[in-house]
């Protein structure tokens, strides 16, 4: 019955979510023995006893004054306010105002790309299995040679000197003043978008080939069924052969991996970020990570796998549409 | 003069691969009557299912290589016929039924659909008119509860189901000519008694010619009235099904029918030919049989035989038939 598959699926993704978030939360607690001597670290000309006041001063601000425990039950209740903590920055913001400041950002670069790679990958992929052995086949297989030898932070940086240097097509590093003075018109979404040109494009040549790699093989290998035989004997032109029984069936794995990769949508390219000093979540991570802001790094290790879970259960979700077999070992 | 559906003269196909050249089909000749029921036999590499592959012109040129120096469908001349106008002669003049009914059926869209589509192909139906004529198929094929049956995904039927979805599909048009490969040996023996029952039901209310290749002699018994029998890419037999039975001329169809084990000679040890079909790179010289012949000599390992015999009639490619042709009755 696809109901019960469905609630099957959906407490399971529960039950990874309070694995991940309880994990989380001890890993950082293993690693510190007293938050409030790393905050505040000893300074000279201060009494021991001024710097014991300070201490717990600082430890009750930031609650690490109870049992290990304790926190964990606050932690979970500020959880379910959808409350991630504050961050150790100055001014003391919450984690999820920070989150949200940065997600939009990236998202513009994540979601660019994921659509470019797939449409880009689809098409290529479908290409090279169709004239397979040819040179757009041999292309495509020496293209992604190359792009595994290339990491993507040397893609990115020879891209941002040619293209942006040398050529001066696009911005070569971001500007700084596209967050603040973005206000909805024409002209900051186009200057959104020509500043993200060269990260996109960084980050979606992997993603093309990696897509496109996938749907050769998988439509190579659907090509070779009995069934696209039959599609052919029943006289259905080769555009329809294609697209309605070659296609179809080969988006089943494609399906698996954009599903795997929508997790890591949200994480933001870290080393793509940091490349063309982007605003997003990738930068927003080391920031925390430099500054051992630990509350903003465990808030976004929580969110990105709160996200990674709900994009493999959408994925799992889907596929019972995409793929009527799925349901095949439940009683009918 | 009985009119002829299929003609095939000289069908040749061939698959250049890197050690050589694999002759799976060299030149076989074929004529098929109105409504008649051709079987086309051999052991598993003989080239039966590539033939067929053929007529249909379904084989992927590359890496295969065809050549037929005539091929006819009743009054369409298929011969250099190009792909385009092949597609709309495909599933409505000439159909295939496929061997294994759970790999032929796409797994993602419904058996309904899969129908459905070969009347949206070739004739100016709605979707809900199609509909409504492929549930009139599958009731045809006496599928029950073709309704809610058209509704279901191929995994959820069971094989005899698929099989009969199969021939639905093939005889959906009412085409001139079936090519079934196979269509049973993927069935248990029960199911397959009653989807050969459907099969040849359909075959004779429509009228339809069918060539049905096979390795099973029990199938050729129920179903023929011709039979052509196929070894190492050649054809080395050709009779009328009744005539196969009672005299077989060539040495190998008298092997194969030999080998059929039979349930009065219990004590009898199975009667086998011996060794295996030639690897199709390296046929032997002269007759393809010959290692395997009990009676072949000198000029078998030399030079191969003819098909010999009347135009329409008997014919045998053998330098020692068990008889001549011209000798038997027919």
């Amino acid at each position: 019955m696809k109901r019960s598959y469905v609630i099957q699926r959906i407490l399971y993704a529960v039950f990874i979510f309070f694995v991940v978030l309880t994990l989380n939360f001890f890993i950082p607690r293993i690693g510190v023995h007293d938050p409030a001597e790393r905050y505040y670290p000893p300074q000279g000309g201060m009494s021991t006893i001024e710097y014991e006041i300070i201490k717990q001063f600082t430890r009750e601000q930031y609650g690490f004054d109870v049992s290990a425990f304790q926190q964990y039950v606050r932690y979970l209740q500020g959880l379910l306010r959808l409350d991630l903590g504050t961050s150790l920055r100055s001014g003391s913001p919450k984690v999820t105002a920070l989150i949200a400041q940065r997600l939009p950002w990236t998202l513009v670069l994540s979601v660019s790309t994921l659509v470019i790679s797939l449409f880009a990958g689809l098409l290529f992929g479908t290409v090279a299995a169709w004239k397979r052995g040819r040179w757009q086949d041999t292309l495509l297989l020496n293209a992604s040679t190359v792009s595994v030898a290339l990491p993507s932070f040397f893609i990115a940086l020879m891209l941002s000197f040619y293209l942006g240097f040398r050529l001066e097509l696009f911005p070569a590093y971001t500007n700084p003043n596209m967050v603040a003075q973005f206000d909805w018109s024409w002209d900051a979404i186009r200057m959104v978008f020509t500043n993200a040109a060269l990260p996109i494009m960084s980050m979606s040549l992997g993603g093309i080939i990696g897509y496109s790699q996938i749907t050769r093989n998988s439509v190579i290998a659907v090509t070779n069924e009995d069934y696209v035989v039959t599609a052919r004997a029943k006289g259905l032109p080769q555009a329809t052969v294609l697209y309605k029984h070659v296609l179809r069936n080969a988006l089943l794995p494609l399906a698996t991996s954009i599903g795997m990769n929508i997790g890591g949508l949200i994480g933001g390219a870290i080393i793509i970020e940091q490349v063309f000093n982007w605003q997003g979540m990738g930068t927003l991570f080391l920031e925390a990570n430099s500054t051992k802001d630990y509350p903003l790094m465990m808030g976004i290790m929580l969110f990105l796998s709160a996200f990674a879970i709900l994009a493999n259960l959408v994925t799992e979700l889907l596929y019972v549409i995409l793929d009527p077999r799925v349901t095949v070992g439940d009683k009918r | 003069m009985a009119d002829t559906v299929l003609e095939v003269r000289n069908l040749k196909v061939a698959f250049p691969c890197p050690g050589g050249v694999i002759r799976a089909v060299e030149g076989i000749d074929l004529d098929i009557h109105r409504g008649e029921c051709a079987a086309l036999v051999g052991e598993s590499g003989c080239g039966k299912s590539v033939s067929a592959l053929a007529i249909m012109k379904l084989l992927n040129t590359p890496p295969a290589v065809c050549r037929v120096d005539k091929l006819w469908l009743d009054d369409l001349d298929l011969t250099h016929l190009p792909d385009r106008q092949m597609e709309r002669i495909r599933g409505k003049h000439m159909a295939m039924i496929f061997q294994d009914a759970m790999t032929a059926l796409n797994p993602v869209m419904t058996v309904g659909k899969q129908i459905d589509e070969i009347y949206l192909r070739h004739s100016r139906l709605s979707r809900r008119e199609a509909r409504q004529r492929t549930i009139e198929a599958l009731e045809l094929v006496e599928v029950p509860e073709a309704r809610s049956r058209a509704n279901s995904y191929p995994h959820q039927l069971s094989g005899g189901m698929r099989q009969r979805v199969l021939i639905a599909l093939a005889f959906a048009c009412v085409p001139k000519l079936i090519i079934a490969d196979e269509p049973t040996t993927a069935l248990d023996v029960t199911i397959q008694a009653q989807v050969l029952d459907v099969l040849k039901n359909m075959q004779r209310v429509h009228r339809v010619s069918a060539l049905l290749i096979t390795h099973d002699l029990s199938v050729v018994a129920n179903m023929a009235d011709t039979v052509y029998v196929m070894y190492a890419g050649k054809i080395v037999e050709r009779a009328a099904m009744q005539e196969i039975f009672l005299e077989p001329l060539h040495p190998y169809t008298h092997g194969l029918l030999a080998s059929v084990p039979r349930i009065s000679d219990e004590r009898q040890p199975f009667v086998q030919i011996p060794d295996a079909v030639p690897h199709p790179m390296r046929k032997p010289t002269g007759c393809y049989f010959h290692p395997r012949c009990p009676r072949s000599n000198d000029p078998c390992r030399q030079r191969m035989p003819r098909l010999e015999g009347p135009d329409d009639g008997r014919a045998v490619r053998c330098w020692h038939p068990l008889r001549q042709p011209h000798e038997v009755r027919s």
